[in-house]
């Protein structure tokens, strides 16, 4: 009984409150640390797109036509009563919630300047529950397919876009000799070896490859006439990518439905890239997002229309496309002011200006792709490469592995240097001392390879480190070299981790100023670039010069539009790897 | 225990199939041999001396307690303990009338003639039929893959279950047969020689028993050493028994039915009757 008097008030206290404090700081602090990024990218948008001068009637028009079927065609496809009933009621009541505390605050703190409360609304409400929207209604069946089909179509722009741009800089006859004699007969080879599994053809693909390789550089300059860039794109591009689609699909719905996937995406790709010509738009370009929009979106339908379930979502991308133009409409025959955006078609052509209103970001952005691009491939095999060295090969005791752990310390060091460093570094040896020249794209792109290759490798390591041990050792028991373990077993493995890494890297790069400005890079080309030696300037850069110009136009308009492409590219890199990521993770 | 007649069996256990004691009465050739093998972990010694004869397609035991060197030992015969920095290998082990540890022997070579399966199931992250390919693969088959894949698996008796799963991950089955895949896998470039190093120690009673079915069918074909806790399994499965003591000694090694029977050393006797170990 005395123990039931001594515990007679429960077991008595223990504090907790020093943890609780711990725990609301961090999540105050992150919450000031999002809303604050919120904010700023809210203002940056509305100077970007001219929200501000936007008249309520526009809004409610494209409001009507585009973003209520958007969020009608996300809660058909959730079909979850719960989640329709929250929907309607965030909507509605953040609607009266916004108006009445924007009207206070206005009324009785202090007037909020370049906001209007439907604005407000707009961003505060609507926006997050369109995310919260797609995010459950691409959970259901339809949405998937809708979602789907819409990203194959935005990705095949982005994509035939990013092409076009690299064969500014990569010589197309140069690659169309190299695909004809090397990368054509190897797959070829590849592709028949294995057919009749034969070992010996599959490995002389490579052989035959490099000499197709070398043989292109040589004849680059000996042959004297080539085809337009119009044909050799279709050539080189067009029909690999059709005949890729078509075999994807051959296996699975016969002959007559891959002969119909193929051909009418290449058919019209190639119709749209010589009518184009003839109307002054860049043939190739509209050649490349054509084929590489239309053989995806292709393939994606004939498989959702053999699966047969969700058929109805491939109605989204046509209930958007129509949505816009039933509210351009709507707009021009009642005559309500429509704002006129900075970021614009001709913000995104045109090369930089004087006057404000014809600035444009097209040189600053292609030096930045090409950069981009340049420093991903850099930066992943270099990353990799030493990250399997170090963690692979190297044993971990004795004078070599003293030597590794030295290295081991210096490359996490070297994450630490400021790359204004990195910028000088550059300067010293790629420009100077490998004379690859001040201010070009090849020297950009190396230094900053080697500002981020730190950060690649380690994380590299890390993922490399994380394949169990036990599957290292099943690989070498069944008598693999370290060389087929490593890659058969531990990057396949690692690869998720890997490219995670290099996606944060990369994202880091193609923001740098510093080491640009350092190695001398133009602030603003009049000419985008059209070879890897050529003077350049990055997005970044342009984006820094236009806020110090003088007119406030520059300052606010023009530098917002800058911003947002820049964050645009940027996510919509990451997003790709991410994609690439998540299916290499699939795939194990 | 001093008392307990040589008629008794010392453990419950059954001891031996028949099949198994037909295949123990004829004579057999010598598979792997260890002479006067002595193996060191830094400073410590990890085996201690064992010279033993391992018959060639007859299912060989290795119990002792933990730390006593079975795995060792095992390790020893496909070089795996080159992995280990501070291990230390002296003396021979021939395996096909050849020292191992000669200067001309290259470990990955050796590797490919035996086949080890590990204590943990570990399937690759690929698909079944890449899992069972896997030795195939790395070392250059020109043959049907197919066809060597199904006949692993059929060996493995793991056919039936995954035929029409092929293309699925190897990680989606469950442990028995996930281990049943690793021993598909460790058959499929035909090898001599077959490992196992605590099979089933991290599996359920049923999947173990499938297994240890599976280990008696493979004796037909291969040797099998296999390294085990589990003195019942080592009785019912193995023809051969060998027990090894702390500190890495050899102490007994004889036919299965006579080491469980009837022991010649006190020390054997009381571990397997548990007073130890």
């Amino acid at each position: 009984m005395a123990t039931d008097n001594a515990n007679a008030g429960g077991f008595g206290e223990v504090s907790r409150v020093r943890g609780i404090v711990f725990e609301y700081l961090s999540f105050g602090a992150s919450v000031f640390g999002l809303v604050a990024l919120g904010v700023l990218l809210v203002y940056v948008a509305i100077d970007a797109f001219d929200l501000a001068n936007a008249s309520p009637e526009w809004l409610l028009t494209y409001f009507l036509t585009l973003v209520v079927p958007f969020l009608a065609f996300c809660l058909y496809s959730a079909s979850d009563r719960d989640v329709t009933r929250r929907a309607l009621g965030a909507l509605g009541g953040g609607l009266v919630a916004v108006a009445a505390l924007f009207t206070a605050v206005e009324a009785f703190v202090a007037p909020i300047p370049r906001l209007n409360w439907q604005l407000a609304y707009l961003f505060v409400v609507a926006a997050p529950v369109s995310a919260y929207l797609a995010y459950v209604g691409s959970g259901g069946r339809v949405g998937a397919v809708g979602f789907g089909l819409l990203g194959r179509l935005v990705g095949g722009v982005a994509i035939g876009l990013a092409v076009g741009t690299l064969f500014l800089v990569f010589d197309p006859l140069l690659w169309f000799l190299a695909y004809t004699l090397g990368v054509l007969p190897a797959v070829g080879l590849y592709a028949v070896g294995r057919r009749r599994s034969t070992p010996r053809a599959q490995t002389a693909a490579v052989p035959v490859a490099l000499a197709g390789l070398i043989a292109a550089v040589v004849l680059r300059d000996v042959v004297a006439t080539y085809p337009s860039d119009l044909i050799i794109y279709l050539w080189t591009v067009a029909v690999p990518v059709a005949a890729a689609g078509g075999l994807l699909v051959a296996g699975r719905s016969g002959r007559t439905v891959a002969a119909l996937v193929a051909g009418l995406p290449l058919a019209a790709a190639a119709a749209g890239g010589f009518l184009a010509a003839g109307v002054g738009l860049p043939g190739p370009t509209v050649l490349l997002v054509l084929v590489l929009t239309g053989v995806p979106t292709a393939v994606y339908v004939s498989r959702v229309a053999d699966a047969g379930e969700g058929l109805a979502g491939l109605g989204l991308p046509l209930l958007l496309g129509a949505g816009a133009i039933a509210g351009a409409l709507i707009v021009e025959a009642w005559g309500v002011p429509a704002p006129d955006p900075w970021l614009d078609g001709s913000f995104l052509t045109a090369a930089p200006s004087r006057t404000p209103v014809e600035a444009g970001l097209y040189p600053a952005i292609v030096g930045s792709v090409i950069i981009i691009a340049l420093v991903a491939v850099l930066s992943f095999a270099l990353g990799v490469g030493t990250s399997v060295f170090l963690e692979e090969y190297t044993p971990e005791s004795g004078a070599l592995g003293t030597l590794t752990r030295i290295l081991q310390v210096n490359v996490a060091n070297l994450a630490a240097v400021p790359s204004v460093v990195y910028g000088l570094l550059g300067l010293g040896l790629f420009a100077n001392l490998l004379g690859l020249g001040i201010g070009t794209a090849v020297t950009a792109a190396l230094t900053l390879s080697l500002l981020i290759l730190p950060i690649t490798i380690i994380s590299a390591q890390e993922a490399i480190r994380s394949v169990p041990d036990d599957l290292r050792r099943g690989s070498d028991a069944m008598g693999a070299t370290r060389w087929q373990t490593t890659k058969n077993v531990v990057l396949p493995e690692a690869m998720p981790g890997i490219l995670t890494g290099t996606i944060l890297a990369l994202g880091r790069a193609i923001g740098e100023t510093a080491p640009l400005i350092m190695i001398g890079a133009a602030t603003t080309v009049f000419r985008a670039p059209d070879s890897l030696f050529s003077r350049f300037s990055a997005m970044p850069m342009q984006i820094y010069t236009w806020a110090g110009f003088p007119q406030a136009d520059f300052r606010y308009g023009v530098v917002a539009a800058g911003v947002i492409t820049l964050l645009l590219i940027l996510v919509g890199m990451n997003g790709t790897a991410i994609l690439l990521r998540n299916r290499a993770e699939r795939g194990s | 225990m001093s008392n307990t007649t040589s008629d008794d069996s010392l453990i419950t256990t059954e001891v031996q199939a028949d099949s198994n004691d037909d295949r123990a009465a004829a004579a057999a050739g010598t598979a792997v041999a260890a002479r006067n093998l002595n193996v060191y972990y830094g400073d410590e010694q990890a085996i201690d001396d064992v010279t033993m004869e391992i018959p060639e397609k007859r299912v060989t035991a290795l119990i002792g307690p933990s730390g006593c060197g079975k795995s060792t030992f095992l390790r020893c015969i496909n070089r795996m303990n080159d992995m280990i920095e501070i291990c230390r290998v002296d003396g021979d082990v021939e395996f096909g009338g050849k020292n191992v540890y000669d200067a001309d022997v290259d470990p990955v070579a050796l590797r490919r003639k035996i086949g080890m399966v590990f204590q943990k199931p570990n399937p690759f992250p690929k698909s079944i039929r890449d899992n069972v390919a896997y030795g195939l693969k790395i070392q250059g088959f020109d043959g049907d893959v197919d066809e060597r894949v199904e006949e692993s698996l059929k060996g493995a008796a793991l056919w039936d279950e995954v035929k029409d799963q092929l293309d699925s991950s190897g990680l989606e089955l469950s442990g028995g047969q996930q281990q049943r895949l690793c021993i598909a896998r460790a058959i499929a470039p035909d090898p001599e020689v077959i490992l196992m190093d605590e099979p089933t120690s991290a599996l359920d009673p049923v999947a173990a028993s499938k297994i240890e079915d599976l280990i008696d069918d493979l004796a037909e074909e291969y040797t099998v050493i296999i390294v085990t806790h589990n003195m019942q399994q080592a009785a019912r499965i193995s023809d051969r028994t060998a027990v090894f003591l702390t500190g890495g000694e050899l102490v007994e090694y004889d036919d299965t039915a006579k080491i469980f029977e009837d022991p010649e050393e006190q020390r054997v006797e009381d571990y397997i009757t548990g007073k130890f170990g």
